[in-house]
């Protein structure tokens, strides 16, 4: 039956092949995430994801890790080593703190993979100090976070498909939005009228889970 | 104070934190009466200090700013004593330099030049930033004479998870600078920046700036070259401003 919650298995091969949709989303989309933090921050956001989760990918084949939290664990730890700027421990730690929380499980439930995303947006709240509104990949992380938890008791790919538009929503959401954190807050009003660059990058990691399901 | 002079300069302020206003919001955020502020912008915008825009008619900061901005830069003794000794420590580390002054709460950069591995140069020259969660801000306040009450007044803001939001905290931290000259910060402004900052003085040996550089929190951080760097070069542009002794 289609559209259940058995339709798709969150197993290791899952959480794979949604790194590596993540990694050629990033690639795709390289140059925009360049100009949204050339306005707003120091033009890097771009390559730096790049060179990340593409280090990501080679040690994610080297490395086969033999379940969801161990893809989890090998791509932030990736990220946290060759990724510059905030991008690194932030995206880093996120992933480190929901691998933390799947724990070593062959099979992921929906509402176990909310869960551990909830623990990673937690960890890039600690270490940024971030509050949904301070125009940051928050904005577009939590609200993904809580639409996967409220749609938990559905299908895979509905679920999915809520916490994408919601983290779209939340990204889009940042434009009008003044800086309260990062570098981008020393700007003040100037920027305003910029999307941030990681909850676009944040927009991309739930595009590319919607990919995955398919 | 002289009172009209006093609210023109809160008028330039107002812009300078929001942009683009009109009249009647100017009134209401200074509590002025709309004639009082029109007649103010009226004399600001004849010595193009603001400038109307033609579709809105609403007011923002004018071009005389620039002009003044730029005599500031290229007169200030100690940023034009400072540029060779800028250039040469960037040259050397490859890494970010900063020289500010205390604005507090915060510092305002005078001068920047950025990492030589910057996909696209991005100037920092003009921007403010927290004084307490900066090594900059760190290097001056440590010889602020009234440190301990302006750190007291209005709490520090929490800008990462590193940032020090305790007076005390922070004031033990300052005593530290205070000896040794040079001052640290780890991601306590923004996430994956660390920067070390030595405190430069005149010959009254008063602390008028502070020079930073800037080094990313993902490879090892701060080490002690580059201490030795920020020590040598802000030892230095004392000496050149006329300083006899520097701590440490």
């Amino acid at each position: 039956m289609r559209g259940t919650a058995v339709d798709v298995v969150l197993d290791v091969g899952f959480f794979h092949d949604w790194m590596g949709r993540l990694a050629r989303s990033i690639e795709e989309n390289c140059d925009e995430l360049t100009r949204l933090d050339a306005a707003i921050g120091d033009a890097d956001h771009g390559i730096n994801m790049l060179r990340g989760m593409r280090a990501a990918i080679e040690a994610l084949s080297s490395e086969a890790p033999k379940d969801p939290a161990g893809v989890f664990r090998v791509t932030g730890s990736r990220l946290v080593a060759v990724v510059g700027g905030a991008a690194g421990p932030l995206y880093g730690s996120a992933f480190r703190a929901a691998a933390e929380a799947l724990g070593p499980k062959p099979e992921i439930t929906v509402p176990e993979l909310a869960r551990a995303l909830r623990a990673g947006v937690k960890a890039v709240q600690r270490i940024g100090a971030a509050e949904p509104g301070d125009k940051t990949m928050v904005d577009a992380w939590l609200p993904a976070v809580e639409a996967l938890e409220s749609a938990a008791s559905g299908s895979v790919r509905s679920a999915a498909a809520a916490a994408e538009a919601a983290a779209r929503e939340g990204m889009l959401a940042t434009i009008p939005m003044r800086a309260r954190k990062g570098r981008a807050s020393y700007l003040g009003w100037r920027s305003e009228g910029h999307q941030d660059p990681g909850a676009t990058s944040t927009g991309l990691l739930f595009a590319a889970l919607v990919d995955a399901t398919r | 104070m002289i009172q009209s002079v006093d609210r023109a300069i809160r008028i330039l302020l107002a812009l300078q934190d929001e942009g683009v206003l009109g009249v009647s919001e100017l009134a209401s955020r200074l509590g002025l009466a709309k004639g009082t502020v029109h007649g103010l912008l009226q004399t600001l915008a004849a010595h193009s200090l603001v400038e109307q825009d033609s579709t809105s008619g609403k007011y923002m900061l004018g071009p005389a700013l620039l002009v003044m901005g730029n005599v500031y830069l290229n007169s200030h003794d100690l940023r034009v004593r400072s540029l060779r000794w800028v250039a040469s420590l960037s040259e050397s580390t490859g890494l970010a330099v900063r020289l500010g002054v205390l604005v507090w709460p915060d510092v305002v950069i005078i001068h920047h030049v950025g990492p030589k591995d910057a996909s696209v140069p991005v100037s920092e020259v003009g921007l403010s930033m927290p004084a307490h969660a900066t090594a900059l801000g760190k290097a001056l306040l440590a010889f602020h004479p009234e440190r301990r009450r302006i750190l007291s007044e209005e709490p520090l803001a929490r800008l990462t998870g590193q940032t020090v939001t305790d007076p005390d905290r922070l004031n033990e931290e300052l005593d530290e600078v205070r000896a040794s000259g040079v001052a640290f910060e780890d991601q306590e402004a923004v996430v994956g920046e660390a920067s070390v900052a030595g405190a430069i003085f005149d010959r009254s040996g008063q602390a008028v700036g502070a020079v930073a550089l800037v080094v990313p929190a993902d490879d090892r951080g701060v080490d002690p070259s580059h201490i030795a760097a920020i020590r040598d070069t802000a030892r230095g542009i004392s000496r050149e401003l006329g300083a006899v002794t520097w701590p440490g």
